[in-house]
Parts: structure tokens; sequence; C-alpha cells
């Protein structure tokens, strides 16, 4: 099939693991213009084929695998693939982006991007070389860890090189957070390694023989010179991730702006950084660089715990997040235990951020005396024990004793353990907030409420608040801003490349943008058609989530973010309340076009960005 | 760099294991220099990653014992000037020689079915030049005369 841009191999594979059929879809050459790819292309075929009603362990649930234009090139950063489905942790549409070299894979073998939908009756993987897609019993890998797993489909297929996804034990216990790992990275957030679990799908595999081309060759490398030379006047893209990875964040955002959520939020400066920072980690226990395939950062570290109670530990990261949500939160600062944690929770296919939340939410409750140790197994849920943080990892992806209240996440637990702790539990819609402080940074105070996902650093973008170019205290122009990272991660996410070029082309949508899609794919963009086709993402998303429930009462933050400032530190005293949040949201929703009572996408909105058929079915409401 | 390669010196790309960050661009560049798209199916050398810290470089090393000319039934691999030639017109695609090789080196093109051999980009390896943890190397051992 002749596809006339760029990137694309203009076919989509959908798999059934019901009746273990497959069929592919082909799409029309302007639907990729009008979708990008990986966020895009996803939004639509989940809005096209899930009812967002209906529950996310449904066997008609989708687990879309995508890919954009930029995979299997060497374009910086790209080396991604995309994964979206009905969270069960948010109920509402959900997307996760992890490093692997699958999403070149994807490209390779002729598709752009896979569509999974059914349940299979025993324990599968996919197996797709090519036009061949085979469904394989997994029965023995069933209950085996994700690296184990891994390797068993290497050797049963006989590649050492070959690209596998799998899911741990959580994603078969239905943790409501499980991951997806790929060699050592991890589609982390939001569930979809539970709802593949909730399939039988322990893996999916992929090997192709094709490859991927750029609409102009010239041009193109035009574009990687100018990259080669603007990327060498970035620090971050020089030294700081090169060098420390994102472990470089914990020092600045801790002592610069004092936003490093501490003990579950009651303060956000932690007084044991220097054990959790970039520097300590790299002069102590880093060990080697990796990368995401066809990156040149390359910010990824192994690090190697060399001494002390948990030496020995081995894991690529923990990244800055992953720091946060073991380290400054549950008040740890030995950097062992964390690499233990870290390298566990890849192993058994959990989402670090959420665990971590979760466990020093309970920390809370602990301390407040809401449970005490006939609830935790007899454990000492102290924050700063890191034994509790360890130990529980195992418990929670088999969900034993307080591992299965764990496994549903701070806000379902929350609810479970009542007297008014959900004011307490850090997350939004569901979904645990990551070490960007929705209290010291206005942006992501909006940026939090509004995000389809929730509690997410990756749909509004904290950088250029901590670059100082939006202010970061400022009320006045803070919607327009967060629109703009929305946009941008949205396009990011529709490429399936990783934002940290934001320093180097803009944190909100620029003309480099447009420079560096229009030569790969030769869509011929200008900077208005590339704003489109990220508001009519965030719309699709936003329309999926409003069928599923969410309205304007859900684009809102913990109550302790509204009602308690921060205590002390750099940022004392700063937090959005609920007024000055309600005044954001208006602001937001009126240049969004959405409506400000209810939080719903006008029909004027939809029909301008081309959604004729998703303003129908609102309309109906 | 360019390098003029004599009979008297064995060319080798040398692969650092640990400044190796895993990013397979070296195999995006290979497979770009030779065929004009990126394709990893195309490289003429793969990087394997067994363990967090174990990556293992698959390329032609140019060994003493030429393992593939020798398992060639067709006589159609020869040593020319630093690289093993594939004779196109007598080879017939049986793979063994990419079997006999212990390092990994050969595979088959996935459309012609011709063995891929590095031919070190004419002296200049494209992979050298794109790798960008400075990973690889060209250096130049004397040849062991029987």
């Amino acid at each position: 099939m002749m596809v006339k841009y760029s990137g694309y191999k203009g076919k989509i594979l959908r798999v059934n693991l019901t009746n273990k059929k497959t069929t592919t879809l082909d799409f029309a050459d302007e639907f990729a213009k009008k979708y990008l790819g990986g966020n895009g292309f996803a939004a639509r075929y989940i809005w096209d084929m899930v009812d967002p009603r209906m529950a996310a362990y449904d066997p008609t649930n989708v687990v879309a695998m995508m890919t954009g234009p930029f995979q299997g090139i060497n374009i910086p950063t790209a080396g991604k693939y995309y994964m979206a489905t009905k969270s069960p942790l948010t109920n509402g549409y959900f997307d996760s982006v992890s490093g692997g070299y699958i999403g070149a894979q994807i490209k390779y073998a002729g598709y752009d991007g896979l569509l999974i939908t059914g349940k299979a009756e025993k324990p599968t993987y996919i197996f797709i070389e090519d036009a061949k897609v085979e469904f394989r019993p997994a029965e023995k890998m069933w209950g085996k860890l994700t690296g184990e797993t891994q390797e068993m489909i290497k050797e049963e297929i006989g590649d050492p090189n070959l690209c596998v996804s799998a899911i741990g034990p959580a994603g078969e216990n239905l943790v409501r957070y499980a991951c997806v790992i790929t060699e050592y990275r991890a589609a982390g957030r939001g569930g979809v390694g539970a709802v593949m679990g909730s399939k039988n799908l322990k893996a999916v595999a992929v090997r192709g023989s094709g490859s991927n081309q750029v609409a102009d060759p010239a041009k193109f490398e035009e574009w990687l010179d100018w990259y080669s030379v603007e990327a060498k006047k970035i620090p971050s893209l020089v030294a700081g991730l090169p060098i420390y990875g994102t472990p470089v964040l914990v020092a600045s955002i801790n002592n610069m702006f004092g936003a490093m959520g501490t003990r579950n939020h009651q303060t956000e400066v932690f007084e044991g950084w220097e054990g959790i920072s970039g520097e300590t980690l790299l002069h102590a226990i880093w060990s080697k660089d990796t990368a995401c395939p066809a990156c040149p950062i390359a910010c990824s570290k192994v690090f190697t715990v060399k001494e002390g109670k948990w030496k020995g530990a081995i894991s690529e990261g923990p990244e800055y997040e992953t720091i946060y949500a073991f380290g400054s939160m549950c008040g740890i600062s030995d950097s062992g235990a964390l690499i233990k944690t870290d390298s566990l929770c890849d192993e058994w296919g959990i989402d670090t951020i959420t665990y971590g939340v979760t466990l020093s939410f309970l920390m809370e409750c602990y301390q407040k005396g809401l449970i005490n140790k006939d609830n935790t197994d007899g454990a000492e849920f102290k924050f700063g024990n890191d034994d509790v943080l360890v130990g529980f990892v195992e418990k929670t992806a088999k969900r034993q004793g307080i591992g299965n209240l764990m496994a549903e996440g701070s806000l379902r637990a929350s609810k479970v353990i009542g007297s008014d702790s959900e004011r307490f539990a850090i997350q939004v819609k569901g979904l645990e907030i990551p070490g960007h402080s929705a209290r010291a940074l206005r942006g992501m105070a909006l940026g939090y409420a509004t995000a389809t996902r929730g509690g997410s650093h990756h749909d509004p973008r904290p950088t250029g608040e901590y670059a100082g170019v939006s202010d970061r205290k400022a009320v006045e122009g803070k919607a327009a801003w967060v629109i703009g990272t929305q946009q941008m991660t949205t396009i990011g996410d529709s490429l399936v490349q990783c934002h940290f070029l934001e320093r180097l082309l803009g944190f909100t949508l620029t003309q480099k943008f447009v420079d560096m899609i229009n030569p790969v794919t030769g869509f011929g963009y200008n900077l208005q058609e590339l704003v489109d086709v990220a508001e009519r993402i965030l719309d699709l998303e936003r329309s999926f989530n409003v069928m599923a429930g969410i309205r304007r009462k859900n684009d809102t933050l913990p109550k302790r973010f509204l009602e308690e400032p921060i205590p002390d530190g750099p940022s004392k005293g700063m937090n959005t309340d609920e007024a000055t949040l309600s005044r954001m949201l208006d602001e937001f929703y009126g240049i969004k076009g959405w409506d400000k009572t209810t939080g719903i996408p006008t029909k004027d909105k939809l029909v301008k960005m081309g959604l004729e058929d998703i303003a129908l079915v609102l309309e109906k409401l | 760099m360019s390098v003029i390669v004599t009979l008297e010196k064995k060319p080798l790309i040398k692969f650092d294991v640990q400044k190796c960050a895993f990013c397979k661009i070296c195999e995006l560049s290979c497979s770009k220099y030779h065929y004009g798209r990126y394709a990893d199916a195309l490289a003429r050398m793969t990087v394997v990653r067994k363990s967090p810290l174990m990556l293992r470089c698959h390329i032609c090393t140019r060994c003493e014992k030429r393992f593939c000319i020798a398992a060639c039934p067709k006589n159609a691999l020869s040593y020319r000037g630093g690289n093993i030639v594939v004779d196109e017109k007598l080879c017939d695609s049986c793979g063994i020689c990419v079997k006999a090789c212990p390092f990994h080196g050969i595979r088959l093109h996935p459309e012609t079915k011709m063995p891929l051999i590095c031919d070190l980009c004419d002296g200049d390896p494209s992979c050298i030049k794109a790798c960008p943890k400075s990973a690889l190397s060209l250096v130049l051992l004397p040849e062991v005369r029987k």
C-alpha cells in the first residue's frame, strides 16, 4: 500500500484475543495529518472502539500500542512507544509512554500500531513478525517477573535481540497501577499492565524486517545538524541529563524551590536530600549510562549499591520521580533502599510513583493512628522505615495482607480507611501526583487539575516554571500557559517523543516543532495547524472522560493542597486555594471552548476541530 | 577521519562496553549509509543487551580464521582490502556463513537474502562517526602471517 506521507505505514494491526483473529485497519493519508500518530491515533481509535462507561477490566476495553512518525529513525529522544487504554485507576482515558526499541520494531514490521482487544482464555503472549501474528501460550511465564519473562520469550523465539514488552505478577493480579516493562524501562502509570493482565496477555513481542524513511532527507539532515549545534547550548542536554540523569533535579527542586513533597506533603523540604541527590548517586553508586533507542542524550543511569544494608542491588534508574516517591515522600534518605525498591518494582511490574505515594499516604495514616500494626501485617509503617518500602512491593504485587489495599492506590485506600483521610491522599482523579509541587508551581496546580490523566507531570510540564519562563507564582495568564504546555506534551506524545527537548524546542508549541515534523512527514504543517492537532486530541480525550463521568467538579486538587500552604522552606506560604483554582479554571475553560459550569467541550469547539461526530454524541448527555 | 587500509594491517571496530549506552544509533547510521533508510534488519552490526551492565556488539572482526570463507560452499566469500567481500553472483543465500560466524557478524538482507557484512564504509565507518558516546573506534592490528 502506498502512503502519501513518510513516517507512516498506513496500517494498524487489530488483535482480538477472544477469538484469536487479527485484522489490519488501513487508514487514509489525511487521518495521519489530522491525528499525527501515537496519542492522536490511540485517542481516536479508543473513542471509536471503547464504551467509556464500561469497566476498565471489561474484555471490550482496548490496549493500544502505538508509534508516531519518528519511530525507527535516528531522531533524538524518539526511541519510544506509546500505550493507551481506559485506566482502572482513573476510569478515564489514559496513556503511558516508555522508552524501548519495540516502537521501532512495530514500524519495521509494517504497522503504525496495535489495538489489542478481547480476553484470552488462557495466559497468552503475542509474537508479531512482519505479517505473521502468533498467539503463543504463556502459562509457564505466568507468575514470573518481567526480566525472566522477557528472557524466556527471547529464548523461545531464539532471538537475543527480540523486543518484548511484558507485565509482571502485579499486572496478572490486577494491581491498579501495574506497569508494562520493556527491557528495563516502564510504561509505568495508570495501570496499562493491569488491563493487559485482565486480558490474560502476558507480553507482546515484535520483530520487523522493514524500514522507515523520511520525506525530505536533505532537509532532515539539515535539521539534525541544527540539532547537534543547538543542543550543545542547552545545559540540561549537555550536562544535567547526560551526566546525572533526572536525579539532578533533587538538589534544585528541594533547595532552590522547596518543592519536593516530603512525608506525604506534610512539608516540601526534605532534610535528608543529600543522601538521594543526583550528585550523591553519581559519585557513590553510578555504574553506567544507558539510552533509549536512537537518543544521544543517554539520561538513564544504572546504579549498583556498593555497601550497606542493600549492597548488591542494581537497577536502571531510579528517575527523579521515583526518588521523590520512595525517598522524600516516605522519609527515606538511604539511596540503597531506593535502588533496591526500584528494581523490585520493575521486576514485579509496579508503577514506582503510585507505589511510593500510596505508601507515604498509609504512613501518614499510621502516624495519625488511623491504622495500626493490626492492619499492617505487624509492620511499622513509620516514615523512614526502609524495610517497609522494600518489603511491601512483593506483597502489593501479590495482593497479600495490606498489600491488597495498597494495590488499589491512595484514593481507594482512603475510602476504605475513612476518617476524612481523603484530604491528604495526594492524587488527582485517582492518579498519584509526582514530584513537581502543585503548591509551589501555580501552573502545575491548574495543570494537574485539568489533565486528562490527573496527577501526571507529562500533561502539564513544570520545566518552564522552574526555568522562570512563566512566573511560578502568577495567576494572571496561567491558564493560557498551562494550555500551551498541554498542547506541547500532546504533540510530543503523538510523535512519541520525550519532552526533554522542551528547553530546545519550546515549552509550548513553536515553529521549531513544525520545522522538525515537516521534513520527516512531508505534511507541510504551519504552526496553527499543529496547535489545532493538539487541541483536537485534547478535546477527544476530554470527551472520552466526559462520557466516563468526569466533569468540572473532578478538576480539582487534594484538599491538603487547597487548604494548607507549604509550612516552611523557600516556598513557605504558597498554595492555590479553592477560589483561585476556580478563577483559573473559568479562564482555562473559556480559552479552551469548554462549558464553564460542566467542563464539557462545547459543540462549537468540537465542530471547529473537525469532531462533528463527537459533538453529536455529547449533545445527547 | 579517513584511513588507508593496507594489507599489512587488520582493521577492527573496537567496542567499549562501559561507554556504550545501548542507543543503537550505530545500527541506524549503518543502514542509512548503505541503503538510505533506517532499519536494524539492514544493519551490518547489532548491539545486544543481556543484563543492565552487559552489552555485546556483534560485528565482523576480520578474525584470522575467516570461518565464513571456509564455510561457504559456493566460494562466494573472499578477504580483500581488509574486508570480507561477497560475490553476489556466486552466493545462493544458503545462510551457512551466518551460522559459521562465531561473532554473529553476518546476517542476511531481509529482501535480497545476501549476506550483510561490515565493509567499514569505504574506510570511514559511519557507526563510529554517529556514536554519541564514542564507544566505537577503529584500530589497526598487525595481520598475523601464516
